[in-house]
């Protein structure tokens, strides 16, 4: 029903993923997956999976081994893909890194957010900070405008990294891990925002945001009504249901650690 | 001598074994790696400049200025320090000296040759190269092994673009700059040495026996040389701490690696302006 009714913002045909050497250099795949507006998907695995791999294939950040990835019809990965093309799909897709989300640390924290919007515009901050000031505020990060982003805690520096991101009004939305080792507040943040962007919040231009989240744990996305992969000892799964999701990730007790 | 328990005796006559000799070779491959890393990474660079001159210009050209702020307008005490140490041990003395031996007509000749093609020049570059450089590469690299980079890219926000274009640019222009600098104070303060020093000519004869051992193209000339050094010290920092994967344990190895080059660079540099000196 989702998936008819919306327009496909991202599909990948017979992609291979080249994980790097550190993590064991196997290749995930193949991927062959469609992900539309208005859809928030989980992929799951373990560590060392190829999860964060897989995120930045489909950015254009690391060649895939081999296959294709289109963003809204834009080669990003196969033939057909170059610079203007990939410029394009990276100013229509959001990726927030794992972690403290990867700031620039020479720049504040209000310009780390400003600066896409600035870049691609050609505009100044003030322009800029006139124009998102809507959106810094529904993220709740007015007072940390000034600050340094090696002051912020983790929680704090994924939602600017978040915001960053969205100030280019993306319609695609990468996720490495983002509800990992969140306190209970951020946590509840999150889910929220999770659930109105696939939605379509006024604040994100009113349009389903389609998400794609990596996990090492499934069950802090119960109740988002989500949909599942997959990524296992180079294998890739659209799994049916939470509960063979639980089950696929040890988090029902049936499998154990390691 | 009691022998190190850990480290293995050297054999005698071991320098020049096979062993040695691949080393050697694989540093010697691994040095025109690089020197054809860089050259690629140069015009990579130069080709960003030129086809996206006009682009982004308001987010570029405040960082181009930032770069100057602190590649020459921060290194303005330092350099005129320079300057007046400069002029009081070279200037200063040979101009006093060369009175006295009564060859002070060739006092401008000496100070073109040496003092504004050689020693202005190579003073400005390397100044800006230590004082700056060596921290540009930490900083660069350190942003390069957190990811940074991947980061802008993934933001649609060309590095090239952003970061390396402004800090060439930078480089360039305040090498420059701080060499004009350095020369006018190092004139000035050697001028007033030598003058306390019982020189006879006034500052107007002084300068003007300069002026007049000056080639048509010195200037020009000095430009563009002091113009390549700053290109250079900026591609190769950025090409060091940016162009290839690092974790944070490789950055101390890539400031060493880029004060080499460097260093290097701008004497070879140096030496091919001293063929078309000699050529006037």
């Amino acid at each position: 029903m989702r998936e008819t009714d919306s327009a496909v913002v991202l599909e990948t045909r017979g992609l291979e993923v080249a994980t790097p050497a550190g993590v064991g250099g196997l290749r995930l795949g193949p991927v062959d997956w469609r992900v539309s507006s208005g859809e928030l998907w989980v992929v799951a695995g373990p560590h060392g999976a190829g999860k964060t791999a897989l995120l930045e294939t489909l950015a254009g950040l690391i060649p895939a081994a081999s296959g294709s990835v289109r963003v809204f019809g834009h080669p990003v990965q196969g033939s057909g893909d170059d610079e203007t093309t990939l410029r394009e799909a990276r100013r229509r897709m959001g990726l927030v890194f794992d972690g403290n989300g990867r700031l620039l640390s020479a720049l504040s924290v209000g310009e780390n957010i400003l600066l896409p919007w600035c870049y691609h515009r050609n505009a100044g901050p003030a322009e800029a900070l006139t124009e998102l000031e809507p959106l810094i505020r529904h993220l709740q990060l007015g007072s940390l405008l000034a600050r340094n982003p090696a002051s912020l805690g983790r929680s704090w520096s994924r939602r600017v990294a978040l915001a960053r991101c969205l100030a280019l009004g993306p319609g695609l939305l990468l996720l490495d891990n983002p509800l990992a080792g969140l306190d209970a507040v951020h946590l509840r943040w999150w889910r929220g925002f999770l659930a109105e962007a696939r939605a379509g919040h006024p604040i994100l231009g009113g349009r389903p945001l389609a998400i794609v989240a990596t996990t090492d744990a499934a069950r802090p996305y119960l109740g988002l009504d989500p949909r599942f992969a997959l990524a296992d000892g180079g294998r890739w799964r659209i799994l049916p249901g939470i509960d063979s999701v639980l089950s696929a990730t040890g988090e029902d007790g049936t499998r154990n650690s390691g | 001598m009691a022998s190190d328990p850990i480290l293995p005796a050297r054999e005698p006559g071991a320098a020049g074994s096979p062993g040695e000799d691949a080393g050697l070779l694989q540093e010697l491959l691994e040095g025109w790696r690089n020197l054809t890393g860089l050259g690629a990474f140069t015009l990579i660079t130069l080709a960003t400049a030129r086809l996206r001159f006009r682009e982004n210009s308001r987010v570029v050209t405040p960082r181009i200025f930032g770069e100057i702020h602190r590649c020459g307008v921060r290194l303005l005490p330092l350099v005129g320090f320079l300057g007046v140490v400069l002029g009081l041990v070279f200037v200063g003395q040979t101009a006093s000296l060369m009175e006295q031996i009564g060859a002070g007509n060739f006092t401008g000749t000496l100070m073109v040759t040496v003092f504004l093609r050689e020693m202005v020049p190579m003073t400005a570059a390397l100044v800006v190269l230590a004082r700056v450089g060596t921290a540009a590469v930490i900083d660069l690299g350190t942003a390069r092994a957190l990811g940074e980079v991947e980061a802008l890219e993934a933001l649609g926000i060309d590095p090239i673009h952003y970061l390396v274009v402004p800090r060439v640019a930078g480089f360039a222009i305040s090498v420059v700059s701080l060499s004009l600098y350095l020369l006018v104070v190092g004139l000035a303060s050697g001028y007033a040495f030598a003058y306390a020093r019982g020189l006879k000519a006034s500052p107007i004869e002084f300068l003007t026996q300069v002026a007049g051992a000056l080639h048509g193209l010195d200037f020009p000339l000095s430009a563009l040389k002091t113009g390549i050094f700053g290109t250079l010290i900026g591609l190769v920092i950025c090409y060091q701490g940016l162009a290839r994967p690092l974790s944070l344990a490789d950055v101390g190895a890539a400031t060493t690696r880029t004060v080499a080059v460097c260093g290097v660079g701008c004497l070879l540099i140096d030496a091919a302006f001293i063929a078309v000196y000699l050529l006037l």
